[in-house]
């Protein structure tokens, strides 16, 4: 049972020297602070805001720089820095110690935030030119609308950069510069066959980024 | 670019404040994640006494005859368990006489008066003890109404949760006693018990002479934990600050007295010579 209040309060509780307990002191062993990720892990779910704070100050760079390279956009990558610390503090039961560091998670996890910003501004993009081929009467862009589509475009140009050299050099020939097969061939100078494939396997990629529609031919 | 690199990369003005700020308006600092169900007081004595009781009815007949504590053998400490509930009663009846009676010399002579009784006698005699414990806090109002009984002062709820604190340190007596597994209390009563302790740390420190300013930040891991921020010693600017993390079972068991500090999973920042006074503090809050 616990021994409370006016127990505590009792007589003979100020006798003792300030800070004097060397029986408890020598009774007892601590060790220094632990800080690895399960001991991390552990202290975010028990609501430990230090351990947020240790988690950013330790991690927040490598995060930030990870959804910069995919966004190449310094605002949206300090949005996405945001929503991995915030779901992580919100949710800390979704990180698993035993599958891996906290910071590949983290990354990883930055990296899908950053990959679904580029996804949802292609879709948005998508949308508004599927719209304006259904209807060709209607007046052309907006100011504002050529900003969005630059926007769009800048994200294609970040998703394109994560394919391997080899593929995003054919995919950009054949796509932004509008070369044939035969002419990316000719122009990296590997058999049209390899071209092909390299094509094929580079829109399989974005394809997994991208909506499906925008790489469509209009 | 190499992880070293990215390690190095300067983050924004603002952004460390801005992502924090944002995090904790997301999910407020100390509450657990996953949140427990909130429970009242009554309730976790009533779960305590649940499982008390269902422990008590698995055991056999030669287990009530063991050591449990104190040179008390099971039956003894059922009957131990039962006097304290009896105080508790006259307590929640307005009866000063047993606001300073001594926790284990008052209840002596219900503990005794179990020898040579059947088990079932003294279980059932435990039941209603515990039940009329709950009928006359449920009678007795607002859970901030102060009762006293054995040299304490508390609000309702407090005794209500010290109760249940009580009733499963010695649930792990006899099962200690009775070779049976340790009983962990469910998250939402282990939430109740884990933040009295962190709250009357103060009051621990006083009574072994700790008067150091300290800051304590106390992070309890695992289901019922939570994280508390307390100050014990003198009311002093600049006290040192001290990080205490260990698992809330651990803690709850170190308060009780049933477990030594060097036994638990530390991690300490700050002093470690001040974080075991804590420590050691905290074990003389239990009265047994």
């Amino acid at each position: 049972m616990l021994a409370t209040l006016s127990q505590l309060n009792g007589p003979g509780m100020d006798q003792r020297g300030a800070g004097h307990c060397p029986a408890a002191r020598s009774r007892v062993s601590v060790q220094g602070v632990g800080g690895n990720d399960a001991v991390l892990a552990a202290r975010l779910a028990a609501g430990d805001d230090r351990a947020l704070a240790e988690i950013f100050d330790r991690l927040a760079p490598a995060v930030y720089a990870g959804a910069r390279r995919v966004l190449g956009d310094d605002a949206a990558a300090q949005d996405v820095v945001q929503d991995v610390f915030v779901d992580l503090w919100s949710h800390p039961d979704r990180y698993d110690p035993a599958a891996g560091t906290l910071r590949t998670y983290l990354i990883v996890l930055a990296r899908h935030r950053a990959v679904d910003v580029v996804r949802s501004e292609l879709r948005r993009v998508a949308r508004q030119e599927r719209n304006y081929r259904l209807a060709p009467g209607q007046p052309g862009p907006t100011p504002c609308e050529e900003v969005m589509a630059s926007e769009a475009a800048a994200a294609v140009r970040a998703a394109i950069r994560l394919l391997p050299d080899s593929q995003r050099r054919v995919v950009e020939l054949a796509y932004f510069r509008g070369l044939t097969c035969r002419e990316v061939a000719n122009a990296v100078d590997i058999p049209e066959g390899t071209a092909k494939s390299r094509l094929r396997l580079g829109l399989a990629k974005l394809e997994t980024m991208l909506d499906r529609q925008l790489l469509e031919p209009s | 670019m190499t992880a070293g690199d990215a390690d190095r990369v300067v983050l924004p003005a603002g952004l460390r404040e801005r992502v924090l700020d944002a995090s904790l308006r997301a999910r407020a600092a100390g509450q657990p994640e996953p949140a427990v169900p909130e429970i009242s007081p009554a309730e976790a004595f009533g779960r305590a006494a649940d499982a008390f009781y269902g422990m008590l009815c698995a055991l056999a007949d030669e287990d009530w005859g063991r050591p449990a504590l104190r040179g008390l053998d099971v039956q003894g400490l059922v009957g131990h368990l039962i006097g304290v509930e009896e105080d508790v009663h006259r307590c929640l009846a307005g009866d000063p006489a047993v606001a300073e009676m001594d926790h284990v010399e008052s209840t002596q002579p219900t503990a005794a008066r179990q020898t040579g009784r059947w088990p079932a006698q003294t279980r059932c005699d435990w039941r209603r003890a515990a039940d009329r414990t709950l009928d006359l806090a449920r009678a007795a109002g607002g859970h901030r109404d102060e009762f006293a009984v054995h040299g304490m002062r508390l609000p309702l709820g407090a005794l209500l949760v010290v109760r249940a604190f009580e009733v499963w340190t010695h649930d792990n007596d006899i099962r200690q006693a009775a070779g049976l597994p340790a009983s962990v209390p469910d998250a939402s009563t282990l939430r109740l018990m884990s933040g009295l302790a962190a709250r009357l740390l103060p009051y621990a420190a006083a009574r072994i002479g700790l008067r150091e300013p300290t800051s304590v930040h106390l992070v309890l891991t695992g289901p019922g934990g939570g994280t508390w921020d307390v100050a014990v010693g003198d009311a002093r600017p600049g006290p040192a600050t001290v990080g205490i993390v260990t698992d809330a079972v651990g803690f709850c068991r170190l308060v009780a007295n049933r477990l030594t500090a060097d036994r638990l999973d530390l991690h300490i920042t700050g002093d470690p010579g001040r974080a075991a006074d804590v420590l050691n503090a905290a074990s003389v809050l239990a009265l047994d």
